[in-house]
């Protein structure tokens, strides 16, 4: 689905941290008197106990790796394939006459209603959870991948051909890096798509995983273990998002 | 390279064109849907990919009894409460952020907080706080929808013309006034830009939420169908889930087209 | 041997997009020397911009020919160097990789790829920006890398089209002395489009004029002068001011609207 707000409009720092500061100092005394239920909001120095805890056992560390591994080679198969479609649909017409009704029609589905299907098709192993990955994240690269290639200046085209660029070669040495920001602007909604697909589909079906390790928090009345897994979620997501810049950043200079 | 697709269709009298653009345009959906009822029952077993006919009779059977209303009208209660309240809680936020240094300040930690959180990842969260049903997906829609909307509210109030507000300004308008007819106004057509990116949002942690945490709705029903090994009723649901956010999202672009007129 | 010559005969280009045909030149023959430098004027959408691509290869002519140096163009090739009006230059690529562009595609070896491109990068006055991206660059230096780009690859021919069109008047005058100084240092044959009468004069050794739409060749006026001389001599001379004045003519004739009888 098209979720594009431009990541780099949000806040990147905080510019004053009191108030989450007086957020945890609320937060932790609320819960030390017993204002609300333990099980609702247990005390900010239990959470990050069970943090350091989850952490040090191994099990954060362990389901963090296999969401990241589903979420990952998931998404670079989708990349790739979205890159490849996207291009394609770009340059040659029989290819777009093709594929653009499908991908009409086949990007408004909220992909996530699939995973029930997936469960069906594949199972709910790993090649299950990195197929359906793989599956939602091409959309949106192969969407922008197109919109982007479709922008091509028809003269920086010229150009390259009246260098002597080869129309086989056109594609690797003009197409691509022509389409790239638009490849990552792709990228930009399709890496949190591929964490939501992860975890919903490992909540649901289980097998290990963060959504997993969070939702039996909730099943076996361990808020704590909610709470420290979030915790785990947001440094994932943070750190995801940071690489992703540096990435945008690095090879995107000339933007 | 893509050479201009001019082609034959030239030759045609100019009123077929369009009909016969229209056919030729809808093929690789036929192509892909006959595909599909060919493979079914032949390349794959019917129950695991039913045939699209079947789907059909399946949806036409689900409208016919009026089954799927109440499962759709709660969906859609979540969907809609999520939704508002974000757009109430998200523009007000915004706006107050992008003029006020205290209030940005304040929440600006926050924000930056819940904005790397996947936010059907709170799914769980959600179940702790309001248990299981329509008060969790709620909660999720809410979150989910709230960035989207705070950051295009915040980035419009934050960057209206100046030469309005001088102009305003010289008028004599002052503070809320100001507000209220010169920045709200300037500030609708980009929370609209809002409120359609938090559309698809809101979908994807609706069904999130039904497929986790409910025994009502629209997720719930694709679930619980493909559990008991309906699949025909599964697929039935998940395009009428699809056909919904594509009625949503397309109703929503051609209301807003026709309301903000001056952009 | 002859050495970027271009003969154009009978050359037609119509375009047609599936619901309408529009004749953008009609009948035109022209030949260009080999080292020529000739400026095309014309009306807008008299179809000069349509000559330069179909000379480039970019575009396929309807009917007529045109020949480099007695060969039927097929395709665009290396032999002939477009300078864009809007640059063109590759966003991805900084100057110095701008400038290797043809020569890497021509499988030139590395060190020799950058001596190259730092002679015409040294030539456009652009040292000390090799690492820059195009971004980055004003529009006029954004041109001179665009010529340093077309010159390191080494066309016989530089077609031009409406190069400086887009810059202010101080480095529009400097750019058209530098491009003279190349034009004589490096023999090419320069076809060169623009709208500015005073422009084509000052460089060409001949203008062609061309009739609005269906363009055609109208008319060809040479000018040659003693180019020692510099640009205020030139364009205080007599000789300057009556042939700009009869090729202004000559086009203001096409501009004005037709008389019906």
């Amino acid at each position: 689905m098209d979720v594009t707000y431009a990541r780099d409009d949000v806040v990147t720092f905080t510019k004053s941290i009191y108030s989450l500061i007086i957020f945890l100092v609320l937060w932790e005394a609320v819960a030390q008197m017993g204002l609300v239920y333990y099980y609702y909001l247990p005390p900010l120095s239990d959470v990050l106990a069970r943090f350091v805890e989850l952490t040090l056992s191994g099990e954060i560390p362990y389901h963090s790796y296999l969401t990241l591994r589903r979420a990952l080679v998931g998404l670079v198969i989708g990349t790739v394939f979205g890159i490849l479609v996207g291009i394609l649909i770009a340059r040659n017409a029989v290819a777009e006459w093709f594929f653009d009704p499908i991908i009409k029609i086949g990007y408004p589905i909220p992909i996530i209603a699939l995973v029930p299907v997936f469960m069906l098709w594949f199972g709910i192993g790993d090649q299950s959870k990195i197929i359906m990955v793989a599956i939602g994240t091409f959309w949106p690269i192969a969407v922008n991948a197109r919109n982007s290639a479709q922008r091509i200046d028809k003269n920086y085209i010229r150009s390259a051909r009246m260098m002597g660029t080869s129309d086989r070669r056109l594609l690797w040495r003009v197409v691509f890096p022509a389409a790239s920001p638009g490849i990552v602007t792709g990228l930009q909604i399709a890496l949190p798509l591929s964490l939501i697909i992860t975890f919903v589909f490992e909540m649901v079906a289980g097998g290990g995983g963060l959504g997993a390790l969070e939702i039996e928090g909730v099943r076996t009345f361990d808020p704590t273990q909610v709470y420290a897994t979030i915790i785990a979620i947001m440094l994932i997501g943070i750190a995801l998002d940071r690489a992703l810049r540096l990435l945008r950043n690095h090879y995107l200079r000339w933007v | 390279m893509a050479h201009a697709d001019t082609g034959s269709l030239g030759v045609l009298p100019r009123r077929f064109q369009h009909a016969t653009r229209l056919i030729v345009d809808w093929i690789p959906l036929a192509i892909v849907v006959v595909l599909w009822e060919f493979a079914s029952g032949t390349a794959v077993p019917a129950d695991v990919l039913p045939s699209p006919v079947t789907v059909s009779v399946q949806i036409a059977d689900l409208l016919a009894t009026g089954e799927i209303f109440s499962h759709l009208f709660v969906s859609l209660f979540r969907f809609g409460v999520g939704l508002g309240l974000s757009i109430a809680v998200g523009v007000v936020l915004g706006i107050g952020m992008a003029r006020s240094a205290p209030i940005e300040n304040f929440f600006d930690v926050f924000l930056s907080m819940l904005y790397p959180i996947p936010k059907v990842a709170l799914v769980p969260l959600a179940m702790l706080w309001l248990g299981v049903g329509t008060g969790p997906a709620v909660l999720v829609v809410f979150l989910a929808c709230l960035l989207p909307i705070i950051m295009n509210s915040y980035n419009a109030a934050g960057d209206v013309d100046q030469n309005l507000v001088w102009s305003a300004k010289m008028m004599g308008t002052e503070g809320w006034e100001l507000l209220r007819k010169v920045v709200i106004p300037a500030t609708i057509p980009h929370i609209l830009t809002g409120i359609r990116q938090a559309i698809p949002i809101a979908f994807i942690a609706l069904v999130s939420a039904e497929l986790v945490a409910s025994y009502e709705g629209i997720g719930y029903l694709i679930l619980e169908a493909g559990q008991v090994g309906n699949y025909s009723l599964m697929f039935a649901n998940i395009v009428v889930i699809s056909a919904v956010a594509y009625a949503f999202v397309t109703g929503f672009e051609i209301a807003r087209d026709r309301v903000v007129v001056w952009t | 041997m002859s050495d970027g010559d271009i003969s154009i005969s009978n050359l037609e280009k119509v375009y047609d997009d599936g619901a309408e045909k529009t004749k953008a030149i009609e009948d035109l023959s022209f030949d260009i020397d080999s080292g020529e430098f000739v400026g095309v004027v014309g009306p807008s959408g008299c179809g000069k911009s349509s000559l330069l691509y179909l000379i480039a290869g970019f575009l396929e002519t309807t009917d007529g020919t045109i020949s480099v140096d007695g060969e039927p163009i097929d395709g665009p090739g290396t032999d002939r160097g477009v300078v864009f009006q809007d640059y063109a230059l590759f966003p991805w690529r900084t100057v110095m990789e701008n400038v290797t562009y043809g020569l890497e595609e021509q499988g030139v070896s590395k060190e020799e790829r950058r001596s190259t491109a730092q002679r015409y990068i040294d030539m456009m006055d652009l040292g000390g920006f090799e690492d820059r991206y195009p971004k980055e660059l004003s529009g006029g230096m954004k041109q001179r890398v665009a010529i340093a780009r077309t010159l390191a690859y080494d066309p016989k021919i530089l077609l031009m089209d409406e190069p400086f069109g887009a810059l202010d008047q101080p480095l529009r005058e400097s750019l058209q002395d530098q491009l003279l100084d190349i034009w004589r240092d490096l023999e090419k044959t320069v076809v060169f489009i623009t709208h500015d009468v005073e422009e084509a004069v000052y460089l060409s050794e001949r203008v062609m004029i061309m009739t609005r739409r269906p363009g055609t060749k109208k008319t060809v006026v040479p000018f040659d002068l003693d180019r020692s001389l510099d640009r205020e001599e030139i364009i205080t001379s007599d000789k300057f001011v009556t042939t700009k004045n009869s090729v202004w003519k000559s086009l203001r004739e096409e501009t004005q609207p037709e008389v019906q009888p």
